[in-house]
């Protein structure tokens, strides 16, 4: 079904796509009518090893390829994906003709599709690893996955520790009409660990992760011993904890916490392909305060190491940094070329696909809030006489439309007259993205990624979330 | 939409790879291949955004020696040796599970409704079609209505499985899907809800899932003021609003791996009562035109419909070939084997184990909604939930916010409430005093399968936190 590449195993030199016939395919298009015309492939090789109990559950090595061709016709997108690269060249004409037929139904009031202009090259880019994760055996990754299993196991009340490990190459090679021809590629690496504990007819479960772009360097720089007694203390801890208060109170948010917040509440919100399709709460609020003057939120696909980190966007775009929020102004929008001409703005690289076979949609990368002025911990929660400060993430969700989100934690503590007493589960928050970022009154000065994450949006793509520890005066929490 | 020699093609790329395993000596192996076509529709903003087309698919390569297993999978049946070693020195690093073979070949008769041959007949200008029909009739239900986002798809899998066992299977299952988020923005209040319907059979031109939409974007209109304080208190959660949160924990709970691994909370309790004595729950891999229902489960065992809690005693449990052999050989259960419930994520995972399509039952049978109702008295109506992904399924607990909820007094419905927060522990409220809807709708999962629920009143155990 499949071309091969022609090096498989280097950065840089090897091409799945046959560029003289994907160009005739692309000049093809053009002759049929077609303004723009694209192909994207991403060739991925995985990894994905689990251990459970001590004991190697399964390790699967994988090799996945697909290509989508992307045609604007009469001002409407005409697609094809497929995982055989080499039948693309005879689909130009139905995808051309598929473009067409969704333009011939446009309403005269509705505006036609159009690219904002974009600089044009042919290169390539290869973000290389220190330790190419590809030439990691099986052997080492089961000794790091021994390492966080076995520190995490040490308690009778631990019932069940299963380990994951997951790493990928990522090859991506995009032709335009324009005459973009960019390839590049970068590595991912992420090790977890699930910790069960029971105590009687009580059992919960705690998960922890690790991981980010690069390859094996990313695992050997985490303390998995560390991070796996950690996950074993917590849920130890949460055995002993109980159910969090329900009501409107004082929220201080960790590191995890306040990217998985900053990212539901702000960065969704702040896709513009949600804000054109009129299902954002943040239409029409460009330029205006919608936070506290504390706030600041990047996006930052550059950040190197960070789960969502990437050198170009899936339209060929060098990635930059965004500035969604500076001092409680929200001054920009996730956008990639089509929301960036509709918009009349300039294309800042937020196009995202989840593999060869999806269309790219505006997505988040690694976003953070800024940190603030707060010392740590003990200065922000000094003066909360009743609240909860809630760590690490379970995921959270959105109404983008409505502007309301929920997040959870995976623990929590009552904080009773500035200190922290006792241990809480179950804690969830919720609350409106106009309201709650006027509420953000206390940030500390380190902000960093916290834990890994994933995205979805029809799609899943890696992202990287976090921030300083964030104190909000009043949150909704169960 | 799939070509006619689909399923022979993969069919052939799977006696390649198993010649092969063959040739490498290999003692079992089990080979599985996908190939999908389809046309989608993406909607945003009131009109069709996007048409798109294609297809997808691979091979998966299941190898046993001595009860250890490897896997690999890859696009191109023609490329299988490196896989097939890869597959082969994964199995060598394993530890060996005793007694853990393939399944050996069994009968199995096919299950009627899963391929629509009208859905094969469609192209991309019937969902244009359809795409147009769905746009006039939210506009005709409210002209302030617009479907934000969204979309339509049908879709075709040819699929196979063959193993050195003599299991040898193929066929093609459809499917038609649509999904739309209708907006209100009128008069400084925006609302929304997302709703769906899905199967494989060919859908209305208009799905009762549009009406159901525009009314549930309606009624959340025009929030009333209610009590702030948090408060335990009855909640009719809408078969939409439960599903997500159901599939999460329960189905995930009834894992036979799980059960005696102490990571479910009904752990130990096989044979004892663990729901309102009323219900019981039935996973059936064979029901007619079943979203995940198939003659053969992922690794080629005869599927079967199996009542798990029954009138709410728990008597069953959900095990794959290679699940069952693990927890017996580490000594946890006595004896257990396939319950037919491998499940598969496609070509890129081994199996595992899950349910198919899952449903709930009450011997008492089902109510009106208005009966429910009036049973409730006070309480709230729940109908989406976000958050439901963050449920925690070892031990029944969740927390999640709802947009769409409205407050009841005195049997009837007062008025939408902004935001609120529902709370509590799933496996607790339906062992007390619950009563089911008379109107089971299809639903996704979190969890593996597909959710066949009514609406659920649930009278104790849950706590409504209203912004």
């Amino acid at each position: 079904m499949s071309a091969s590449p022609n090096d498989d195993r280097s950065f840089g030199t090897g091409r799945y796509l046959q560029q003289t016939k994907i160009q005739a395919a692309l000049d093809h298009a053009q002759d049929l009518g077609a303004s723009y015309a694209e192909v994207r492939l991403m060739a991925i090789t995985d990894s994905t090893v689990a251990v459970r109990d001590g004991k190697l559950e399964r390790a699967i090595p994988g090799q996945d390829i697909g290509v989508t061709m992307r045609i604007l016709a009469d001002g409407a997108w005409g697609v094809h994906s497929t995982t055989d690269i080499l039948s693309l060249p005879g689909q130009v004409e139905s995808t051309v003709k598929l473009a067409k037929a969704v333009a011939a139904r446009r309403a005269s009031k509705d505006r036609p599709v159009a690219l904002a202009e974009v600089p044009i090259f042919d290169d390539e880019v290869h973000w290389r690893p220190k330790k190419d994760v590809r030439n990691t055996d099986l052997d080492t990754k089961l000794h790091h996955l021994m390492t966080l299993h076995d520190s995490a196991a040490e308690d009778d009340r631990i019932v069940s520790v299963t380990c994951g490990w997951h790493d990928e190459h990522l090859h991506t090679e995009l032709m335009t009409s324009e005459g973009m021809n960019r390839t590049w590629s970068f590595q991912r690496s992420l090790i977890n660990a699930t910790v069960t504990g029971r105590d009687g007819g009580d059992v919960v479960s705690y998960r922890t992760r690790h991981g980010g772009e690069g390859g094996l360097e990313v695992i050997e720089s985490c303390d998995l011993g560390e991070l796996g007694r950690s996950a074993q203390i917590a849920t130890l801890r949460l055995l002993k904890s109980e159910r969090a208060p329900s009501g409107k109170l004082p929220l201080v948010a960790d590191r995890d916490l306040t990217g998985v917040y900053i990212h539901e509440a702000l960065g969704h919100p702040c896709e513009a392909d949600l804000v054109a399709a009129g299902d954002s709460c943040l239409d029409g609020k460009l330029g205006q305060a919608i936070g506290n003057s504390i706030v600041t939120v990047v996006d930052d696909p550059t950040m190197r190491g960070g789960y969502g980190a990437h050198p170009i966007d899936d339209e060929g775009l060098d990635t930059r940094e965004k500035c969604l929020i500076k001092n409680g102004v929200l001054t920009e929008y996730l956008n990639h070329r089509e929301t960036a001409h509709h918009f009349g703005i300039t294309p800042n690289a937020g196009a995202r696909a989840q593999d060869g076979l999806h269309h790219p949609l505006v997505r988040m990368s690694n976003t953070l809030i800024q940190g603030g002025t707060h010392n740590d911990l003990d200065e922000l929660i000094e003066d909360i006489s009743y609240g909860v400060y809630a760590c690490g993430s379970r995921g959270g969700q959105v109404d983008t439309g409505r502007g309301s989100f929920q997040f959870a934690a995976q623990e929590a503590w009552l904080i009773e007259n500035g200190e922290l007493t006792k241990p809480l589960k179950d804690v969830s928050v919720s609350g409106l993205t106009l309201q709650i970022l006027k509420d953000v009154d206390g940030l500390t000065q380190d902000a960093r990624l916290a834990a890994p994450g994933f995205c979805g949006k029809g799609q899943t793509v890696p992202v990287g979330d976090g921030g300083p520890i964030m104190r909000i005066s009043e949150a909704l929490v169960g | 939409m799939l070509p006619d020699d689909a399923v022979d093609r993969i069919s052939e790329g799977c006696k390649l790879i198993g010649d092969l395993c063959k040739k490498e000596g290999i003692a079992q192996w089990e080979v599985v291949a996908f190939q999908s076509y389809g046309h989608q529709l993406d909607i945003e903003a009131g009109k069709v955004s996007l048409a798109a087309g294609g297809g997808e698919g691979g091979y998966g390569i299941r190898v046993v020696e001595d009860g250890r297993f490897g896997y690999a999978y890859l696009v191109d049946a023609t490329s299988a040796t490196p896989a097939i070693q890869q597959a082969l020195d994964v199995a060598r690093a394993s530890p060996a599970i005793k007694g853990f073979v393939l399944p050996s070949a069994d009968e199995a008769d096919p299950v009627n409704g899963l391929c629509d041959r009208r859905i094969l007949d469609l192209g991309p200008e019937d969902l244009l079609e359809q795409a147009d029909a769905v746009l006039s009739e939210v506009a005709s239900l409210d002209q302030r209505a617009v479907v934000t986002g969204g979309g339509l798809g049908v879709g075709a899998t040819a699929s196979a499985i063959l193993s050195s066992e003599g299991i040898e299977s193929s066929g093609i299952t459809t499917s038609h899907g649509l999904g739309v988020q209708v907006s209100i923005d009128a008069d400084d209040e925006l609302t929304s809800s997302y709703e769906g319907d899905s199967g494989r059979q060919l859908l209305a031109q208009v799905p009762p899932c549009i009406a159901s939409a525009v009314h549930w974007a309606q009624v959340t209109r025009g929030p009333i003021e209610v009590n702030s304080e948090p408060q335990d208190t009855p909640v009719l959660m809408t078969s939409k609003g439960f599903s997500p949160l159901f599939s999460m924990v329960v189905p995930t709970a009834l894992r036979g791996d799980r059960l005696v691994r102490n990571e479910s909370f009904w752990s130990g309790k096989q044979g004892e009562v663990v729901l309102a004595t009323d219900l019981s729950l039935i996973d059936d891999g064979r029901m007619e035109g079943g979203k995940s229902a198939s003659s053969r489960d992922g690794e080629g065992v005869a599927s079967r419909r199996q009542t798990l809690v029954e009138e709410g005693r728990l008597i069953g449990s959900m095990w794959s070939t290679r699940d069952a052999a693990q927890q017996v050989a580490e000594g946890r259960i006595d004896h257990a084997e396939t319950t037919g419930c491998a499940v598969r994520g496609g070509h890129q995972s081994p199996p595992g184990t899950g349910c198919s399509d899952f449903t709930m039952v009450s011997k008492n049978g089902g109510h009106s909604q208005d009966a429910l109702l009036e049973q409730m008295q006070d309480g709230y109506i729940v109908h989406s939930v976000m958050g439901a992904h963050t449920a925690n399924p070892t031990s029944g607990d969740f927390s999640v916010t709802t947009s769409t909820i409205l407050r009841v007094s005195e049997g009837e419905i007062l008025g939408p409430v902004k935001q609120a927060g529902l709370s509590g522990n799933l496996a607790k409220a339906l062992s007390s005093d619950v009563r089911l809807g008379d109107d089971v709708q299809v639903q996704g999962s979190y969890s593996s399968g597909s959710m066949h629920l009514p609406d659920v009143l649930m009278m104790q155990g849950l706590r409504i936190n209203p912004a």
